[in-house]
């Protein structure tokens, strides 16, 4: 460095440079700068200011300072900026939006002071002002990270408070009411309802099923049918496609302008349809309407916008969707159990009735009292003999109206060929259901005007005739009529008659019924299973369900086989104490929340921990034992926990061994200090894995050590690593023709 | 003090003995907005000054989203603060959308109220077809935005200070910057919610008690045209220009504020 002997002095260098125009400095300065008289208009402005915003300082001086602000800025300079100074004679920290001159924006923090009078007036504003893009936009994306944290946490909760509504709700209405109010909770919309496909036995392959809404709330009647109109015919279809939203647009206007306009009257802009459905097959479909309008509010929505379902939203719905679909299987297992129960005590009845009549008259006047006292309001018996038809008994509820019933008497059914729906059930030999009796078939089957005042006074809406026939004889007919105050009969009602029909016929023996109810508990049971496992790479699986042979009862015991998203495999076996519908009831409850709780895939450890954890609050009734496994099949990676329940079996090249699993307290049994303990280990390539339930093992004549030493002889001498061949061995090798209790049965090879 | 009373934070100044006067504020800030009008009226008038719950040193657990969700909760507190201070023949000086807020009270308990002043009222701020009020959907939500970057001087560690609940550290209240316009972003992003997207021009027609509309000059919240549209549906209404501008005119020009609400009083 050459130069002088003063320049090289680091100290005059520096004051030289800290000798700075006053001027530059503010005209320079590294923040904008500007003053403002009381009502905003700039009176001076610094260079830095006018550099950023574009704007020359003749474009400035003059205008009002909030002029340059957006239009949110400018009432919040109203509302927040202009008052503060006022009170407190600086403001500090405010961020505003500056809009440039070529109306891009540039983001700033602004402070600013007052300056007064000796009076205490404002004369003037000073304000400097600092750049803020990248820090605003850091807050911004801090701000919608929380937000969209909270969105999520909320979704989790709706779901458990789903799950748990859904284990509370006994029957279809309980389900129904829970998803209608969450459903619409989870999208703020409007209305919701729950659409159902009509449960309908005796309808034939060809049938379009009907459609009913089960529960509403806040959506138009008007536009609920005009949306069951619409779906008829491609019902199918509209289920098949998932979560969509129908949009109150020109297309719908121009397709189906009958719910285009029902939506507009009911001031709805989009539906949301979201499927229904168990075990794949489709139940109904929850109905939500979104309006434009959230309460008294005038809507942010511009009026014409759409309103985008979030993805998460739609993943959320369709959960809710599934979750309703397995409570509504469960409670219509109750409601099916319940009216079992009524139906098997009315037939215990009317067996005890018809038992105790003396001759075929007296049956019959019998049977029309039971029939009107519980199933019926008219209860009419034509009976066919050589002679031609003959109508012994007429009977109505209401003894008042029994002379309009008796009027009904003489007119016994004609010969000729009427469309009588009891003439129709002699032809065809089966039930002829009328679920609503329209003035058109009333006037057909009503054989002279007086009859047909008689059906208007006694306000009949339905009817079911039911032919009695022994030995492939018809011998009468019983009909049944239900007045508009009791409403149409139900598929349940046409079940009920047939079966008292089929009493008075055959005079059916207690043996044939009990055979009956056996018959229908074990499908119900098994309805409640799942399906067969899904197909697995790399695992070859078969499982068994067999159920006890004595009794009635139908027991705990479930499988459960689910892929996860991550290649792993949960497994489940598990028995609830007690073999009664509750244990059944119980049993299918703690599926759905095991299948619930995979969501998260925790650990079978904290599975069982989960579990007991929630048993009170899920209002299970009874104790169970379970065992909980997770498996990689590329790699053998098992690990399994077990609930109180039996030890899991391990086949391995003819060699058959417990795996040590230490079992920790019953599925709610009272606690104990021992947590849930996890066996993990590798599943050998060519080995087998067999969970089973305790029914396998347990037999009459020898306690269940007895029954696992046998086991393992059996296994170790199968022969087979096949699981199909290996469940029939063990069970034909463990079992005989009779079982005291069902048997799960789970057996799974990993292949390569 | 009953419990509405620290529930709003209501002070009570002036003659006891004068007609009351109750001063709502508006959107923003609090009750400290009228401490230059207010002295005047103490002369000869009961003054009553409250904040709304979620603003100022209102009790902030008592903020519930569903009643404050619609300007009728506003509206009933008011009513109860009269109610419980045994106020009769009120004069309800209501700012901004507390204007609003008092067209609601008036609806709710008519005996109460015998006069009513409203400064830069705006009974729908977004435009909707003829009718202007000077907003557009995407101005609002722009505003919101702003609410969202300026939470000021709010933090969670403040906030028990802010809610009074700390009255041993008083040293926290000194660092307490933009003290008077504090709220919860949260209540304060749903309490702009309701003030903007209110529409309150169907209820303006059952105002019964003689009213004052102060309209600002260049008030970007509430313009010209609307204070006319709301003297012209307010029946019998009397309507003042005031020279000052902006929207505040209590704070940018009390003398001229408090002159015309004493003309109209007197008058």
């Amino acid at each position: 460095m050459t130069g002088p002997p003063g320049e090289s002095d680091p100290r005059a260098q520096l004051g030289r440079l800290l000798e700075e125009d006053p001027a530059d400095l503010y005209e320079n300065a590294p923040m904008g700068y500007l003053s403002a008289l009381p009502d905003g208009r700039i009176v001076k402005v610094n260079r830095t200011f006018c550099a950023w915003t574009g704007r020359s300082p003749e474009d400035l001086l003059g205008i009002r300072f909030q002029d340059l602000l957006t239009i949110g800025g400018r009432v919040f300079h109203e509302t927040h900026l202009l008052p503060l100074l006022r009170m407190q004679g600086a403001v500090r920290e405010i961020a505003l939006d500056v809009v440039r001159m070529d109306g891009s924006l540039l983001p700033c923090l602004i402070n600013a002071v007052e300056l007064r009078d000796d009076d205490g007036a404002p004369v003037l504003m000073r304000a400097t002002l600092f750049e803020a893009t990248a820090r605003r936009r850091y807050e911004r994306e801090l701000l919608s990270a929380q937000r969209a944290a909270e969105a999520s946490e909320a979704r989790s909760r709706m779901v458990q408070q789903v799950v748990s509504d859904m284990a509370a709700a006994t029957s279809v209405a309980d389900v129904a009411s829970v998803i209608v109010e969450r459903g619409r909770e989870a999208l703020g919309a409007r209305g919701a309802a729950l659409v159902l496909v009509d449960e309908d036995p005796s309808g034939g392959v060809d049938r379009v099923p009907g459609l009913h809404t089960e529960h509403a709330v806040g959506l138009p009647a008007e536009l609920l049918h005009e949306l069951r109109v619409a779906a008829i015919g491609q019902l199918a279809l509209e289920l098949a496609q998932g979560v969509r939203t129908v949009t109150l647009d020109d297309r719908l206007r121009t397709g189906r302008p009958e719910v285009a306009a029902a939506m507009l009257a009911g001031g709805l802009s989009s539906l949301v349809l979201v499927p229904v459905d168990a075990d794949s097959r489709r139940l109904g479909v929850l109905v939500l309407g979104l309006g434009a309008v959230g309460g008294d509010l005038i809507s942010l929505d511009e009026p014409e916008a759409v309103r985008a379902t979030e993805p998460a939203d739609v993943e959320l719905l369709w959960t809710l969707g599934r979750q309703a679909g397995q409570a509504l299987e469960r409670a219509r297992l109750h409601e099916e159990t319940a009216r079992q129960a009524e139906r098997s005590a009315f037939l215990l009845e009317a067996a005890r009735l018809l038992a105790e009549a003396a001759d075929v008259r007296d049956t019959v006047e019998r049977l029309a009292g039971l029939a009107v006292e519980r199933l019926a309001d008219v209860c009419a018996i034509d009976l066919a003999s050589e002679q031609g038809m003959t109508r012994p008994v007429v009977r109505h509820r209401d003894p008042a109206l029994q002379s309009l019933a008796d009027e009904l008497r003489q007119r016994q059914l004609p010969q000729r060929e009427t469309p009588h729906p009891g003439m129709e059930a002699l032809r065809r030999g089966r039930s002829v259901w009328v679920r609503e009796l329209d003035e058109e078939l009333l006037t057909a089957i009503t054989l002279d005007p007086r009859h047909l005042e008689i059906a208007h006074e006694l306000e009949l809406v339905s009817m079911i005739s039911v032919p009695f026939v022994s030995e492939g004889r018809a011998l009468g007919v019983i009909t049944l009529a239900a007045d508009a105050r009791r409403g149409r009969f139900t598929a349940a009602d046409v079940d009920v008659a047939e079966q008292l029909a089929l009493q008075v016929a055959l005079v059916v023996a207690k043996a044939q019924r009990y055979e009956l109810d056996v018959h229908t508990s074990h499908t119900l049971q098994a309805n409640l299973l799942p399906p067969p496992p899904p197909e697995v790479a790399g695992l070859q699986m078969a499982v068994r369900y067999l159920a006890a042979t004595q009794g009635v009862e139908v027991g705990g015991d479930f499988y459960d086989v689910v892929r996860l998203p991550d290649d792993q495999v949960a497994l489940a076996v598990g028995d609830v104490v007690g073999h009664d519908i509750t244990a059944a009831a119980t049993m299918g409850q703690l599926n759905s929340v095991y299948r619930a709780l995979l969501v998260d895939r925790p650990a079978p450890s904290a599975m069982i921990d989960r579990l007991q954890a929630s048993w009170s609050l899920l209002g299970l009734q009874r104790m169970a034992t379970a065992l909980f496994a997770t498996l990689h099949p590329a790699t053998g990676q098992l690990r399994i926990a077990s609930a109180g329940h039996l030890p899991p079996l391990l086949l391995t090249a003819g060699h058959a061994e417990f795996l040590p699993v230490t079992p920790s307290r019953m599925l709610g049994a009272p606690p104990a200090p021992a947590p849930a303990m996890e066996w993990a280990g590798v599943l050998p390539i060519g080995a087998t894995l067999v969970l089973f339930t305790d029914g396998l093992v347990e037999s009459r004549s020898a306690d269940i050590d007895t029954g696992l030493a046998h086991l393992l002889t059996a296994a170790s001498a199968s022969g087979t690593s096949d699981p199909d061949e290996l469940c029939d061995r063990l069970l034909a090798e463990m079992t005989g023709a009779h079982r005291a209790d069902d048997i799960a049965l789970l057996a799974l090879t990993r292949t390569a | 003090m009953g419990s509405v009373l620290t529930r709003n934070c209501v002070t009570v100044s002036g003659v006891p003995s004068g007609r009351p006067m109750v001063f709502a504020h508006g959107f923003g800030c609090d009750q400290a907005m009228w401490r230059f009008v207010a002295p005047d009226f103490e002369v000869d008038h009961r003054v009553v000054l409250f904040d709304h719950v979620g603003a100022g040193r209102s009790d902030l657990t008592a903020y519930d989203p569903e009643k404050y969700g619609s300007l009728r909760g506003y509206a009933s507190d008011i009513v109860q603060i009269c109610r419980d201070l045994g106020l009769s023949d009120v004069v309800l000086v209501g700012h901004s959308v507390s204007a609003m807020i008092g067209v609601l009270a008036l609806q709710e308990a008519p005996e109460l109220f015998g006069a009513m002043v409203m400064i830069g009222p705006n009974p729908r701020y977004v435009d909707d077809g003829d009718y202007v009020g000077g907003f557009s959907r995407a101005d609002i939500g722009g505003l919101l935005d702003a609410l969202d970057s300026n939470h000021l001087g709010w933090s969670a560690q403040m906030a028990p200070v802010i809610m009074g609940n700390h009255p041993d550290h008083p040293e926290l209240a000194e660092e307490l910057t933009n003290s008077f316009c504090r709220t919860d972003p949260d209540i304060a992003r749903q309490f702009a919610r309701v003030t903007f997207l209110s529409d309150n021009r169907a209820d303006l027609a059952d105002v019964a008690v003689p009213t004052l509309v102060l309209q600002c000059s260049e008030d970007v919240i509430a313009p010209d045209v609307v204070g006319t549209y709301v003297h012209e549906a307010v029946p019998g209404s009397a309507f003042t220009r005031l020279a000052a501008t902006g929207h505040v005119p209590h704070l940018s020009a009390p003398e001229e504020t408090t002159a015309a609400i004493r003309a109209f009083l007197t008058g």
